[in-house]
């Protein structure tokens, strides 16, 4: 039987955040009054001084969850290989920062680091005892653009089947599962000058049941000459990869990888008045993870808030209440 | 895709230091969703009624109090730049902004984890200075 719970990401709500309209208790009470069970959070984005937080931060952020009630579901982890201009970071200097983030997960009672896409898979090995020490799994992010047939995605699956271990997985980001390129993008972008040409070519692709993507990796990222019709300008052509991170796969893919999955994000663009997302179909999602038994949270990530219309105000409490309304009621027709 | 974050709105003044105008100031907040050490800031330009800055008159500070040449800031992992909190950002320039109307320019950029190409912001104001 599966236990699926509804989780919000505190990404969802950055714009409020960043603004300063809404501390994060706020945002924390926001969250519980629309129902959610989970929260996830950006430690980068939320907690100041992360991974090495005061505290007095941490006293904050214990009160906080004790006062709402919401349990700390994951930890969006990021890896600065990047750090220095000059040089990547060893294998070792990589290995200790996520051994800084796991321990800073432990402290704040998360048990669950998602790891961004493209972490490179050698450091699950070295991380294993500090994961079974702190009691915290890792688990790589599946995100459009950068799923199952991108070699860094691949080399980490086949490390994570080789440890085959409770600690080492992945998280799904619905993002994947489009079935229509967002409209909100398209507006968007048509006011930066992309022309109307190359998100009808784009639309073709999903009415055809493909995705972008998945047309450049089978063209070995050539544009096929319909592509190349549609571009009209320069601007177009470094607009292009761009769309890349909205990808059609059928839930099917999730098979064999389901006793791996640790967690999801609801990727949410647009919730039309009507009620579903604009571009997934999280019923049919949900149906899905039902039939397989998922025991986990399905956390809304609201992501239009980068797609807001110059002038137009941010609706990111709006997007989140919706989106939450929406998943909480497919829940109860699915699991009862 | 994060303009709306660059160059935070009525904080252009100019700074004065021991009875002089040495420079002018303005504050943005971080070109990216998340906070990250200062040696993460790939660039930082201003451009002040079409003429650009050059770098080396260009300091950057998360505090107001330790700044730094963006040169030094490859090297400054210990200070974050938080989400939500701004960068100050100081040009040296002795007299400042005239009295009236300027148009300023202020982009940044910041490397990230995963994206291959550094996340810019660019905005430009009109400001006044009294």
């Amino acid at each position: 039987m599966s236990r699926i719970k509804p989780c919000v990401s505190l990404y969802s709500l950055q714009n409020e955040y960043l603004t300063k309209s809404m501390t994060l208790k706020e945002i924390m009470q926001f969250v519980k009054e629309h129902g959610a069970e989970g929260i996830e959070i950006l430690p980068d984005q939320m907690l100041k001084g992360s991974p090495d937080i005061s505290e007095e931060t941490l006293k904050e952020w214990k009160g906080l969850l004790e006062e709402t009630g919401l349990k700390p579901v994951i930890a969006d982890v990021f890896l600065n290989t990047n750090l220095y201009k000059n040089r990547t970071l060893t294998h070792r200097e990589s290995i200790d920062l996520l051994i800084k983030e796991i321990k800073q997960a432990s402290r704040l009672g998360i048990h669950l680091i998602r790891l961004v896409s493209m972490v490179p898979y050698w450091v699950c090995e070295p991380l294993l005892p500090y994961c079974e020490k702190y009691d915290v799994a890792i688990a790589l992010e599946v995100h459009a653009g950068m799923a199952f047939d991108i070699p860094e995605t691949k080399a980490f699956i086949a490390e994570m089947k080789r440890l085959n271990s409770p600690y080492v997985g992945l998280v799904i980001d619905t993002g994947i599962f489009c079935r229509k390129f967002p409209r909100v993008v398209r507006e968007y972008e048509t006011l930066n000058g992309t022309s109307r040409q190359v998100f009808d070519y784009i639309d073709t692709l999903f009415e055809q049941g493909t995705d972008l993507h998945a047309v450049l990796v089978k063209n070995d990222y050539q544009y096929p000459a319909e592509l190349e019709a549609a571009i009209q300008s320069e601007h177009d052509r470094m607009f292009v990869p761009l769309c890349d991170g909205y990808e059609n796969y059928d839930f099917s893919v999730l098979d064999e990888y389901m006793p791996f999955i640790k967690h999801f994000h609801l990727k949410l663009f647009e919730m039309t008045p009507e009620g579903p997302e604009y571009s997934m179909d999280y019923k049919a999602l949900l149906t899905y993870l039902h039939e397989h038994n998922y025991d986990g949270y399905v956390a809304t990530e609201y992501e239009g808030n980068r797609f807001t219309l110059p002038g137009k105000p941010f609706v990111e409490k709006e997007q989140v209440a919706a989106n939450q309304a929406y998943i909480q009621k497919c829940l109860k027709e699915i699991q009862g | 895709m994060f303009d709306n974050n660059v160059f935070i709105e009525n904080t252009c003044v100019n700074v004065e230091e021991n009875g002089a105008v040495i420079g002018y100031e303005m504050q943005t907040n971080i070109t990216y969703y998340r906070g990250i050490p200062m040696s993460m800031i790939e660039y930082v330009k201003v451009a002040a009624d079409g003429a650009e800055v050059p770098t080396e008159d260009i300091r950057i500070s998360i505090d107001r109090v330790d700044w730094f040449t963006q040169k030094e800031a490859e090297t400054v992992v210990d200070y974050k730049w938080e989400y939500g909190e701004p960068l100050y950002i100081r040009v040296l320039k002795d007299g400042g902004l005239s009295k009236g109307t300027h148009k300023v320019k202020l982009t940044v950029a910041t490397r990230t984890a995963y994206i291959p190409v550094p996340l810019e912001g660019i905005k430009e104001r009109e400001i006044e200075i009294a």
